[in-house]
């Protein structure tokens, strides 16, 4: 998907993660998809290059979907479908 | 999982924290067994106190000046999350807690979960697909 497609998706849940490093970002996905339902779509917004890899990784594993990372200026943002 | 945790090092108890809230965003179990030096950390009132590094010991005053700016919680923040998130159970051996003055549970924080044997590590250290010492 290209920045303009992820940036257009319906967002059930925004976490802001700016400010905190690894592992803060990947904990704190982890604790708000508990307060989503399936098929909603969780953004994640880090500014920790670790998280680019780390929150896809654990998404796949955890059964959820990775959507694609669109860059803004000094951070990201994720999107995961749970 | 299993750990291992001998440290008792400020450095190393962090890393510890930073593996446990990876294993934690797995919902994996954990056990943790505290050993010789890494007891001292766990008795109740010396979370805070800790401050000695294991490694880079010339670089102590810029390493925590670089956790505060990074903004890195604190050892035993990386512990409580973990435990909040998954099930992490902390074990500490009962040699190493007399070492340090903890002889009962209620001598240590509130991390730690029973006070064990080296019995009870090797058998989890057996049983467990990952194990790590630290």
């Amino acid at each position: 998907m290209t920045n303009e497609e992820l940036n257009a998706l319906p967002i059930a849940k925004t976490i802001d993660a700016r400010g905190t490093a690894c592992p803060g970002p990947l904990l704190a996905a982890k604790k708000a998809i508990g307060e989503i339902n399936p098929g909603d779509i969780m953004e994640i917004l880090s500014s920790d290059e670790g998280t680019k890899k780390d929150i896809p990784k654990w998404a796949n594993k955890k059964g959820h979907e990775y959507l694609g990372t669109a860059e803004e200026s000094g951070f990201f943002k994720i999107f995961m479908k749970k | 999982m299993c750990m291992a945790l001998f440290s008792g090092s400020v450095d190393k108890l962090i890393g510890a924290g930073v593996v446990l809230s990876g294993s934690a965003a797995d919902d994996m179990d954990v056990e943790v067994f505290v050993l010789l030096q890494g007891a001292r950390a766990f008795i109740k009132g010396n979370e805070d106190k800790i401050d000695n590094l294991a490694e880079a010991t010339h670089l102590k005053k810029e390493f925590f000046e670089a956790l505060e700016k990074v903004n890195v919680p604190k050892w035993h923040e990386f512990f409580e999350q973990a435990k909040e998130l998954t099930n992490v159970k902390i074990h500490v051996c009962s040699l190493a807690g007399k070492l340090w003055g903890g002889e009962k549970i209620e001598d240590f924080n509130e991390l730690v979960d029973d006070i064990c044997g080296i019995g009870e590590y090797i058998t989890a250290a057996e049983e467990a697909d990952v194990h790590l010492f630290i």
